[in-house]
């Protein structure tokens, strides 16, 4: 969930809630008012009423016979009349006009009138406000009321919430861009609100520290692998000079072949090494529109002595001949890596598949053994493992992508050109 | 034959001269900047094999000076830094090979017998070998007259031998030559194997007087 939906729903519910609680409030004291006054009117009607009952001779004789509407009269015993309790009620009454029984406020009452003795039970009444209809009315007016509001609400939180964080995302957003190894430090926003100008100053702080960690390691891996070539080179130099000083001792000279080999694969992880700590470290800045067809082809006419004698067939596929702008030399090394990877982990009698298509080129080989994660094999058994890490630091210098896949048999791997 | 040696690591100096030497060259060394510039700016020397980073300057400097004074001296540089950029302005210099550290004795001593090739010849560059001429420019062998038909990594294979005649070279080593940089597999070893028995078939099929020697199986010597 976004913050900012998090913050408007919290905050939208807790008024919804304050709002219907206001709401009922507000209802039944508005009622509690409109009965007051109705009330009011009636005890005023009773009392002139029973005021000119008494004064005025046949008067509810005469009333007996045109009551007017909001009158209802009635003769009583007087023990009945005793027991009766002024009070006002709420009751529907039939309205021949309305066609239906309206809601009416009535106050029912008795007196005994002096003109004539007798006792009366008065029940007077006034239409009032249906509450009904004003329950049906308010709850409109309130459910406006809130949707106005919620609405409002949501909007104006909205604008100032997105508003007062857009320096949080958009340092989100270079957050996500951000990458160690180009060693580029973000674009941190602007802002005025102290907590983001701490948490800019704490990320700028936190990602130079990085990168200036990372870039050190990069450079003190590449200047240990360049500080390693001289001693190697004596070392097999002179491992080659007392070979050839003692090769009439076979076992000496065997002993010493021995030495020499692990000497030599120690150069060749060296050598690679600093390669691929130089493409890391973009050394290689030159760039040309490289033609990809010459280059694999010139890197198969250096292996085709060796595929041919492993009896591996070379097969192209397609006429597109992509061209990228990029270093031509790491263009060399990209598919001398991939091609020799072809060759190695092929099998006897096997096979390669070059497929040229506008934008992709896919080197296929047979082979069986399945490979999980291959770009990132340290080592292997039959090599140093560090050829498809470089060909991997390549494409990822020129943003090319790479994707390997093993079907029908085929290691295959693809190299989308954008 | 004099070769001036101009290296600061003084073992890798060590080992180049006593290998230099057992070739029957003359050699000569210097350690920093200043004495191999004097001693490359007073004498003259038939290769000069110059590493790029000195004790006082840069390896390109002296080749920039001897350039100016119009000093040619036939200079293979050997670097550790193994960069293009260094590559080309060395050879743009004047130097006339570049070969990366580290390197293999008997690599270097081919690299430094083709220069003297290219200068003493002419610009002939051609080896003869008892009855075989192995012509470096048009990567052919001729035996009595006949043209040997080699496939690419024979030839390369055969040069090498041919520069470093009764020398030992190991399997790995000619393995080096035939994949470069990227060799190491354990798969080499037998495509080396096999091209070198294939040499060995053709030369004596020819009748040729070279021939290569198996060191208990750790490696080869061409013998004639």
């Amino acid at each position: 969930m976004k913050l900012i939906n998090y913050l408007i729903s919290r905050i939208t519910l807790f008024f919804t809630g304050v709002m219907l609680l206001w709401s009922i409030l507000y209802f039944l004291l508005q009622m509690k008012e409109i009965h007051d006054g109705n009330d009011e009117g009636l005890t005023n009607l009773k009392q002139e009423f029973i005021a000119k009952a008494n004064t005025t001779p046949g008067f509810v004789e005469n009333l007996k016979d045109n009551a007017p509407l909001n009158l209802i009269i009635r003769e009583m015993m007087q023990e009945e009349a005793e027991g009766v309790i002024e009070s006002f009620t709420t009751t529907k009454i039939y309205f021949a006009t309305e066609l239906e029984k309206e809601e009416v406020r009535m106050l029912t009452t008795a007196f005994r009138c002096e003109q004539d003795g007798k006792y009366y039970q008065l029940q007077c009444f006034t239409s009032t406000v249906e509450s009904d209809d004003l329950i049906k009315n308010m709850l409109y007016l309130l459910l406006g009321l809130w949707v106005a509001l919620s609405l409002t609400l949501v909007i104006v939180n909205k604008i100032t919430v997105s508003r007062a964080n857009r320096p949080f995302y958009q340092l989100l957003d270079e957050l996500r861009k951000f990458r160690l190894d180009s060693s580029r430090m973000i674009d941190l926003p602007p802002t005025r609100i102290k907590e983001y100008v701490q948490l800019n100053k704490s990320v700028k702080e936190l990602l130079e520290r990085n990168i200036t960690v990372f870039t050190e390691q990069k450079q003190f891996i590449e200047n240990s692998a360049h500080e390693l070539q001289t001693p190697l080179a004596t070392v097999i130099a002179k491992m080659e000079m007392l070979l050839e000083k003692h090769q009439d001792n076979r076992e000496y000279a065997e002993e010493m072949a021995g030495l020499l080999g692990i000497l030599n694969r120690m150069k060749r992880l060296n050598t690679n090494l600093l390669l691929l700590s130089k493409i890391k470290n973009r050394q290689f800045a030159k760039t040309a529109a490289v033609n990809l067809r010459d280059v694999l082809d010139a890197v198969f006419l250096d292996f085709e002595d060796i595929a041919a004698y492993r009896q591996i067939t070379v097969e192209k596929k397609g006429s597109d001949s992509p061209v990228v702008q990029m270093d031509e030399d790491l263009a060399h090394i990209l598919f001398t890596n991939l091609v020799k990877n072809a060759i190695t982990h092929n099998k006897q009698n096997g096979k390669i598949i070059i497929g040229y298509a506008s934008g992709s080129i896919t080197i296929s080989n047979s082979g069986n053994e399945t490979i999980k994660d291959v770009f990132n094999r340290y080592q292997s058994e039959k090599s140093s493992g560090l050829g498809l890490s470089i060909v991997k630091s390549i494409v990822e210098l020129y943003g090319i992508d790479i994707s390997y896949r093993f079907e029908n048999g085929l290691h295959i791997f693809e190299i989308k050109l954008t | 034959m004099k070769i001036l040696i101009i290296e600061d690591e003084y073992a890798l100096l060590k080992a180049i001269e006593d290998f230099l030497l057992a070739e029957k060259y003359i050699v000569e060394k210097a350690t920093d900047y200043y004495s191999a510039r004097e001693k490359a700016m007073i004498y003259d020397y038939d290769c000069i094999l110059l590493d790029i980073s000195l004790p006082g300057g840069s390896g390109l400097q002296i080749l920039d000076e001897m350039k100016k004074e119009g000093k040619t001296g036939n200079i293979i540089i050997i670097s550790a830094k193994n960069s293009l950029e260094d590559k080309i302005v060395g050879l743009d210099l004047g130097a006339d090979d570049y070969l990366a550290k580290p390197f293999h004795l008997p690599e270097l001593q081919a690299r430094i017998k083709a220069v003297l090739r290219r200068k003493n010849r002419g610009g002939q560059n051609v080896l003869n070998i008892g009855n075989t001429k192995i012509d470096f420019d048009n990567r052919q062998i001729t035996v009595k007259e006949q043209v040997l038909n080699l496939n690419r990594k024979e030839f390369d294979i055969i040069s090498v031998f041919a520069t470093n005649k009764n020398r030992l070279i190991t399997k790995e080593n000619l393995a080096e030559y035939v994949w470069g940089d990227h060799i190491d597999s354990a798969d080499s070893f037998d495509f080396v194997y096999s091209q070198v028995k294939n040499l060995r078939k053709k030369l004596k099929e020819s009748g040729s007087d070279v021939a290569i020697e198996n060191v208990y199986g750790i490696g080869y010597k061409l013998t004639a």
